[in-house]
């Protein structure tokens, strides 16, 4: 199956390192020399004033960066001592094993069983779908919600159930890592808890990264944080400090990591 | 930046000044909402315009003209049947008819009343439908074998010409006095007193008077000219000896022309009394009025008709119209006419081929119109009139036995009776225009005036003809079929997956010489759009027609039509209407693709689904609804366009339907062209039909393209 498959045993410490990222978009750099590595199985939250390039380093992690025309990466991602940017490795897999959830909900305009459903279908499930259905929903806390209205359209749902129904959608390849890219910036604040207990649930299953531009979210919901800023001379954004969520948010070491969390900018 | 702080808020209108600021802003916005509303109503009224000329031109009256009058054509075969059947003996002399029912209990046969009278002795007139010919069941025409007798004038005649007056009133004065002798009916007192008060009208008198004695030697030795029927002549002849006798010194004209012909010299102003044996038409007073001429009408007798058996005769009192038709005709016993009656051979006696009363008989007994005969009657038509060949001919495209009445009526009235539209009117003329039509109509010989529907179901299913009442659009229709439907399974997919290309791979490609060539490709397309559709029926020409003969006539697969065997095929003229299409199609489908939302490609993606699998999932079904509308849009189009067929080879006179891709053609455009640059009139009437069909085919299509988009669309959300 996978060439990476058989390294996890072996390695098991980090989810993810990032080895002297550069993100690009044509000939600007917006991303500068981010080094990182990610826990397994906690939650990881990406925080950052706009422009400072977190969802740029947060699609660096399973290669959609390269969907935007122009967009490239330097440097290293590796995933189970696999580099993910190494010419070998198909992109297709690696979106596989690492899902995204975008900030808009944006299920497909089909029924909410195809929408979970039909993943898996493309990666070549074999199994039982309806089961894969039902237990992803069930995982996404949503399936008491929707169990009698799967033939539905996914847009009928509130904006929080279609959030849901996209985690759903995301965890039903079953990956590794599920990224996340402001899950909650287009929900009222019941819809945005709801989201981030879901999100307690998952991480003993998955490794989750989420970037947020709200810092009690971050404080309250992740393990780890990392604080980007953009550089004000050559306007790439850079890693400024990463550590556990209580260390950064009660004793930040860097003066800007300390000034953005106590509101001064940003 | 100021020195001095300036108040901005100060700087905003208020007040009345505010007031008046956004009055003037709405009236600007009003002043643009008028151009946008004149804009609209603009395209309103050009597209209420052009429906209003394919109407109007669709419909409206025609003069038929008929090369031969088909009731006399009737009467031909009638007479002929019934000169032809056994046992008759027909003679113009009604003395021997007479002679020969006498003393023969199995004899039947008619004549003028007057005759029976002579020898109400030896013969018996029988009821027909139970009605006895009398003077009462004749005047008022329960009785069918009898005509009135009119004689005609006007006002102005009567005023001016006091000898004119005075004959008329001599005429109805005296006429019942005499008309026995002459072998009509006389009138009843109401009817006389009718016509008596007609002239009284006529000479501005009160009408409930008398007419004034009359005295002929007293008048002037003015002329009076008189004509018309000959079957009123004798009537009028007597009244004018009689008249002459009374001491009329001036000079009487009196000729015997026939009823049509007579109205036609009265309507001239060329004769001051009109003898007529039926009343005069809805047309020929109209052409009298454009003369200024006013026709008032005096009924001075009854004609008929009296069927006679021998008064040895036992069993025969009463004839029905039906058994009349069959003695007359197919009968060769009584006992066949009407089992009541005895099996004994019937013996007619009938007045001569070239007698009035043989005519007079047979137009009443027979049906006069063609579409009411039986398709029997018809094939004889058509076998007596036209030549053996042509016979053959038409039997080998379809033998006459297996041809509906309708259709072997068509061809009767075609080719035997060779009705032509002499003359057609639009739709606004006929309804507001009537009289003066109706008067023109009068003038033509032999024309009848019919409203016409151009846009007809036999319109749709014949084929293309040199005379226009017989030319359809069949072939037209098959041929816009066929070119459309290769058009479209050639455009859409190539098209579409053009669109695809350019929309979601194009974009991404790397190399720098790649992504100039598909900019390049991409401008060209837009100018593409752009090009006269002639240029594309040049090409089209060249490549197609000329390069790729051996494909697109068929001779490479063996499947060639006999008939045409070059590129001139529908083959080709749906690969060039696809070539015009196919950049519209692609740019339509490119703005559709471009408008299904990113996230969509995105969410896609990043299940680990791959390019072709997003696209094929989830970018088109969301785009199909707007590649659709697109296809429509250039659908529509090619189904429009004449120039590139003109220049491809479309037929413009083709009569066999396509039956292959590599069928010779035409279309619809084509035909409609080719028929509005013909410089008859009743050719742009079928133009118009035409169009109609066209524009109902485009409804159609777009209609079910229109439905799949709203399926599709409902699925989707």
């Amino acid at each position: 199956m996978s060439h990476y498959q058989h390294e996890l045993s072996s390695n098991g410490k980090y989810a993810l390192e990032l080895r002297d990222l550069h993100c690009y978009y044509g000939s600007f750099c917006a991303v500068k020399n981010v080094n990182l590595t990610l826990e397994r199985q906690k939650i990881t939250a990406f925080i950052g004033p706009s422009g400072c390039g977190k969802s740029t380093v947060l699609r660096a992690l399973n290669r959609m960066n390269e969907l935007i025309p122009g967009g490239r990466v330097e440097g290293k991602v590796m995933f189970h001592d696999q580099d993910l940017y190494d010419p070998e490795v198909d992109p297709v897999e690696v979106r596989r094993r690492i899902g995204m959830v975008f900030q808009k909900p944006n299920p497909f305009p089909k029924s909410i069983y195809d929408n979970v459903a039909w993943g898996a279908k493309v990666n070549g499930f074999k199994g039982n779908l309806a089961e894969l259905v039902e237990q992803s929903l069930r995982q996404a806390a949503l399936w008491d919600e929707v169990k009698d209205l799967l033939n539905q359209s996914g847009l009928s749902l509130s904006g929080g159930q279609q959030q849901r129904l996209c985690i759903a959608r995301a965890i039903a390849t079953r990956p590794e890592i599920i990224l996340m890219d402001e899950p909650c910036s287009a929900l009222d604040p019941i819809a945005t808890l709801k989201i981030e207990d879901l999100m307690r649930d998952l991480v003993r299953n998955y490794t989750i990264v989420i970037v947020t531009h709200n810092m009690q979210q971050a404080a309250r919901a992740s393990d780890y944080t990392a604080f980007f800023l953009m550089d004000r001379d050559d306007r790439a954004g850079e890693l400024i400090e990463y550590g556990v969520t209580n260390e950064i948010f009660t004793n930040p070491k860097d003066k800007r990591t300390e000034d953005y969390i106590t509101g001064r900018f940003g | 930046m100021s020195e001095k702080p300036t108040n901005l808020a100060e700087q905003f209108p208020e007040g009345d000044r505010l007031k008046s600021f956004i009055d003037r802003r709405k009236k600007m916005g009003l002043v643009w909402r008028l151009i946008f509303q004149a804009s609209t109503i603009i395209a309103i009224i050009a597209l209420v315009s052009l429906l209003y000329n394919i109407i109007v031109g669709a419909f409206g009256f025609v003069a038929v003209q008929n090369k031969v009058d088909p009731a006399s054509l009737v009467l031909t075969v009638e007479e002929e049947r019934m000169l032809s059947a056994s046992n008759t003996f027909s003679s113009e002399d009604d003395n021997e008819l007479v002679a020969g029912i006498e003393a023969n209990p199995n004899a039947i046969g008619f004549f003028g009343y007057a005759y029976y009278i002579e020898n109400s002795a030896k013969l018996r007139a029988i009821s027909l439908d139970g009605t006895m010919p009398s003077a009462e069941t004749a005047e008022s025409g329960e009785y069918p074998y009898a005509r009135p007798l009119f004689i005609y004038s006007t006002p102005d005649i009567l005023e001016s010409k006091p000898q004119v007056a005075a004959f008329t009133n001599f005429y109805l004065s005296q006429v019942n006095d005499v008309i026995e002798e002459i072998g009509y009916f006389p009138l009843s007192e109401e009817t006389l007193a009718e016509a008596k008060q007609n002239l009284l009208a006529a000479l501005g008198e009160d009408p409930a008077g008398e007419l004034p004695p009359v005295n002929p030697a007293e008048l002037g030795a003015e002329p009076i000219t008189i004509s018309g029927s000959s079957t009123v002549y004798p009537v009028t002849r007597h009244m004018a000896i009689a008249f002459r006798r009374a001491g009329f010194t001036g000079p009487l004209d009196l000729e015997q022309t026939g009823t049509s012909a007579g109205f036609q010299l009265f309507c001239n102003g060329d004769i001051d009394i009109a003898n007529a044996s039926r009343p005069i038409t809805r047309a020929e007073v109209g052409t009298c009025q454009e003369k200024r001429l006013e026709p008032v009408e005096f009924r001075v007798s009854t004609d008929a008709l009296a069927i006679v058996v021998s008064s040895e005769n036992t069993f025969l009192q009463n004839v029905t119209l039906d058994e009349l038709r069959q003695i007359f005709t197919t009968a060769e016993t009584w006992a066949e006419a009407n089992p009541a009656w005895p099996d004994t051979p019937i013996e007619r006696f009938i007045p001569g081929a070239d007698s009035g009363t043989l005519d007079f008989f047979t137009v009443t007994t027979f049906t006069r119109s063609l579409d009411d005969l039986p398709k029997e009657t018809l094939l004889a038509m058509l076998e007596n009139n036209i030549s053996p060949g042509l016979l053959r001919r038409y039997e080998a495209e379809g033998p006459m036995a297996e041809r509906t009445t309708e259709e072997v009526l068509n061809l009767v009235k075609e080719r035997v009776v060779e009705q032509r539209v002499v003359r057609s009117w639009t739709l606004v003329e006929s309804i507001f225009k009537r009289a003066e039509i109706e008067a023109e109509v009068a003038e033509i010989p032999q024309a009848e005036l019919e409203f016409r529907s151009w846009f007809v179901p036999r319109f749709l299913t014949t084929p293309q003809a040199s005379v226009p009442e017989f030319a359809g659009i069949r072939t037209a229709i098959f041929g816009s079929l066929w070119t459309i439907f290769i058009t479209i399974i050639i455009a859409l997919p190539i098209g579409v997956g053009g669109a695809i290309y350019l929309e979601e791979y194009a974009a991404m490609v790397g190399n720098p010489t790649l992504r100039r060539i598909n900019a390049i490709i991409q401008t060209n397309i837009n100018n593409l759009a752009g090009v006269p559709s002639i240029i594309y029926g040049m090409l089209g020409l060249a490549i197609f027609v000329r390069a790729w003969e051996p494909l697109t006539s068929g001779t490479l697969f063996g499947a060639a039509d006999p008939t045409t065997a070059n590129g001139r095929t529908i083959l080709s003229a749906g690969l060039t209407l696809a070539l015009l299409i196919l950049p519209l199609i692609i740019i339509n489908a490119q703005e559709a693709i471009r408008a299904v939302p990113q996230s969509l490609r995105q969410a896609g993606m990043g299940l680990g689904a791959t390019k072709w699998q997003t696209i094929w999932s989830h970018v088109l079904p969301n785009a199909i609804p707007g590649i659709l509308t697109g296809n429509i849009l250039a659908v529509s189009r090619a189904i429009g366009e004449t120039a590139p067929l003109v220049v491809v080879g479309a037929s413009t006179f083709i009569t066999v339907d396509p039956a292959s891709p590599f069928s010779k053609f035409t279309t619809l455009p084509i035909q409609i062209y080719q028929w509005t640059s013909r410089p008859q009139a009743e050719f742009r009437n079928i133009a118009a039909a035409a169009i109609i069909v066209l524009l109902i085919l485009l409804l159609t299509l777009n209609g079910s393209a229109i439905y799949l988009r709203n399926r599709y669309s409902r699925r989707m959300s």
